[in-house]
């Protein structure tokens, strides 16, 4: 008869060493459900993936404990580095969540291109998101269309050298390795201090035209702005 | 001075902030990926423990990688996932031709990723033929390039010590498969092979097998995306798009670009959606077809099948290939 999981402390040394490997594999099942529940999630993958990781992290505990309940019938392997390197970093992973800097993140992207194809129906002006809009302006680029039309997005700030920064929000298809960003052009209140990178804000205004490096753009004039949390959902597919 | 000094200090702070979510995001999506890749392997060994099946499997030096690669159809896994099932492949001494244009062409060749490449690009018809076509001629290429070398040189030392213990012993003596040895006890390539007499695992030594396996490659991934996320986190993207339209430059900016960026292939098509209206034509399908060979990411996970002179033969060789399909088709749509 095994003995059961709850015999480790008065386990002989190797009994310890075969329960390792299962105990590290339970560790990164509970890294994995505390990644889900807590939300973090939403911020570095796309939802899709969601799910595969809660049930990686389901399956992870399961044979965790099928291993602890029958590993010592077997020899085991001693692959101590692989181990104390999982160990540790699935420690850090629950100890430190990720902040990352949206606006650094993008700083370093082009912006994403976004198809017309995209663009499946046309919502009111002030029902349109902040990708809505980008996906607008590049399939109907003559910013003549737009000027005075009514405008309430969400959004980060993301500098622009030598520009007044954008409202902004990140698209990703897989992960935040891929994110890319989408952004409008804002004129904010001339006698205000420019918002710092990485706020949320939502932006009540209107589309107007204006001409940057020699070209005809829009550009979102903010006549109400409004700090916000950033959402649980940062990133939009 | 003290505030430039605050100021940088900020933005260090912010560029490792940046660098650590980037690698919880590569992981997280990595991992469940990489769990699919070691069931499949620890089935097939349940399966198949002495490899009598997987030895069948076609040797000819076309036929061999050409139904590897199309095992992808059955094995739909990216990158990560198929290092462990060509491990195994390759372990219970499977045709290495086989193997090895499974591990190329798999991640490729398969139902999600033509779907998500279609998916993406339907209008560009031409990328969903020459994307699965020029993963298919990558495997044959490489898999006979590497194939020139011994295996010896070819495979790291423990996978290489697994597949002689599968091997006849017409083919290795007694010596030569480090089996007969007194006082060389091997631990870790006996419990692989650890069958009953009937040749049959028990459940707890394939949970043994599998758990030990992804502790390995798990460990190793940790590394790939660290290094992904630092590089693409810490050098700007742009860098690697600026030589935009001419024609090789372009074509190699794409490649470093799927090195760095080490997505997985069921969804790279949509983030060179992003980007596919800045590049030419062969720099996106160099893209396409290099990132599911070798990348940042996945290149620890290929140290535990090629030694690494062998690492750098599969580098120099797909990056060669790819360089190549993407001038030839520039050549003819620019």
């Amino acid at each position: 008869m095994p003995n059961s999981v709850g015999a480790g402390a008065s386990a002989q040394p190797g009994v310890v060493v075969k329960q390792l490997p299962y105990l590290v594999l339970g560790l990164w099942g509970v890294v994995l459900l505390k990644c889900w529940a807590d939300g973090r999630l939403n911020l570095l993958l796309h939802s899709n993936f969601h799910s595969l990781v809660l049930a990686t992290g389901v399956i992870f505990l399961l044979l965790a404990a099928a291993g602890l309940r029958w590993s010592q019938s077997i020899p085991s392997r001693r692959n101590y580095l692989p181990m104390a390197v999982l160990s540790l970093s699935g420690i850090a992973l629950m100890l430190w969540p990720p902040k990352p800097s949206l606006s650094t993140l993008a700083a370093n992207r082009s912006s994403a291109q976004l198809g017309d194809s995209e663009l499946s129906f046309l919502s009111p002006p002030e029902q349109r998101s902040l990708s809505d809009w980008v996906r607008l302006l590049n399939s109907q680029p003559d910013p003549q269309l737009y000027a005075g039309n009514p405008v309430q997005v969400s959004g980060f700030v993301l500098a622009v050298p030598g520009a007044p920064p954008e409202i902004a929000r990140l698209l990703v298809r897989c992960c935040l390795a891929d994110a890319t960003p989408v952004g409008l052009a804002v004129r904010w209140p001339p006698k205000q201090k420019w918002p710092t990178p990485d706020q949320w804000l939502q932006i009540n205004g209107v589309m107007a035209v204006e001409s940057h490096q020699g070209v005809l753009r829009a550009v979102l004039v903010a006549r109400k702005i409004k700090p916000i949390k950033a959402p649980a959902r940062p990133l939009e597919p | 001075m003290a505030n430039q000094v605050a100021l940088v200090n900020e933005a260090l702070m912010q560029q490792l902030a940046t660098v650590w979510a980037v690698f919880q995001g590569l992981l997280l999506e990595a991992i469940p990926f990489l769990l699919i890749g070691v069931a499949i392997s620890s089935v097939a060994m349940a399966w198949d423990p002495r490899g009598k099946w997987l030895k069948k499997l076609p040797q000819g030096a076309l036929t061999g990688p050409l139904s590897g690669a199309l095992l992808g159809f059955a094995l739909p896994a990216c990158e990560c996932g198929n290092v462990p099932v060509a491990r195994r492949m390759i372990a219970v001494g499977a045709p290495l031709g086989t193997a090895l244009g499974f591990l190329f062409a798999a991640p490729v060749l398969n139902p999600v990723v033509l779907l998500s490449t279609w998916a993406a690009f339907p209008d560009k018809p031409w990328l969903l033929l020459l994307r699965p076509a020029g993963s298919v001629l990558i495997a044959l290429l490489l898999s006979g390039l590497l194939q020139l070398l011994c295996e010896s040189d070819l495979l790291n030392g423990e996978l290489l010590a697994e597949r002689n213990l599968s091997q006849p012993l017409a083919k290795f003596s007694l010596l030569e498969r480090r089996s007969g040895l007194i006082g060389e006890p091997l631990p870790q390539i006996k419990l692989l092979n650890e069958a009953n007499k009937n040749g049959d695992f028990q459940p707890i030594q394939l949970l043994s097998h599998g758990v030990n396996e992804f502790l390995e490659l798990g460990s190793l991934l940790l590394l790939g995306c660290g290094l992904a996320a630092l590089i693409q986190t810490l050098i700007p993207r742009d860098l690697f798009l600026l030589l935009g339209q001419a024609p090789t430059l372009s074509i190699i900016s794409a490649m470093l670009l799927a090195l760095v960026v080490s997505v997985c292939s069921s969804v790279d098509a949509f983030l060179a959606l992003g980007f596919a209206e800045q590049i030419t034509p062969g720099a996106l399908l160099a893209f396409l077809l290099l990132g599911p060979v070798i990348d940042l990411k996945s290149v620890s996970l290929l140290s535990r099948v090629f030694t690494w002179p062998a690492l750098a033969l599969v580098l120099a060789g797909v990056c060669l290939t790819v360089l190549v399909l993407g001038q030839a088709l520039n050549l003819v749509l620019l």
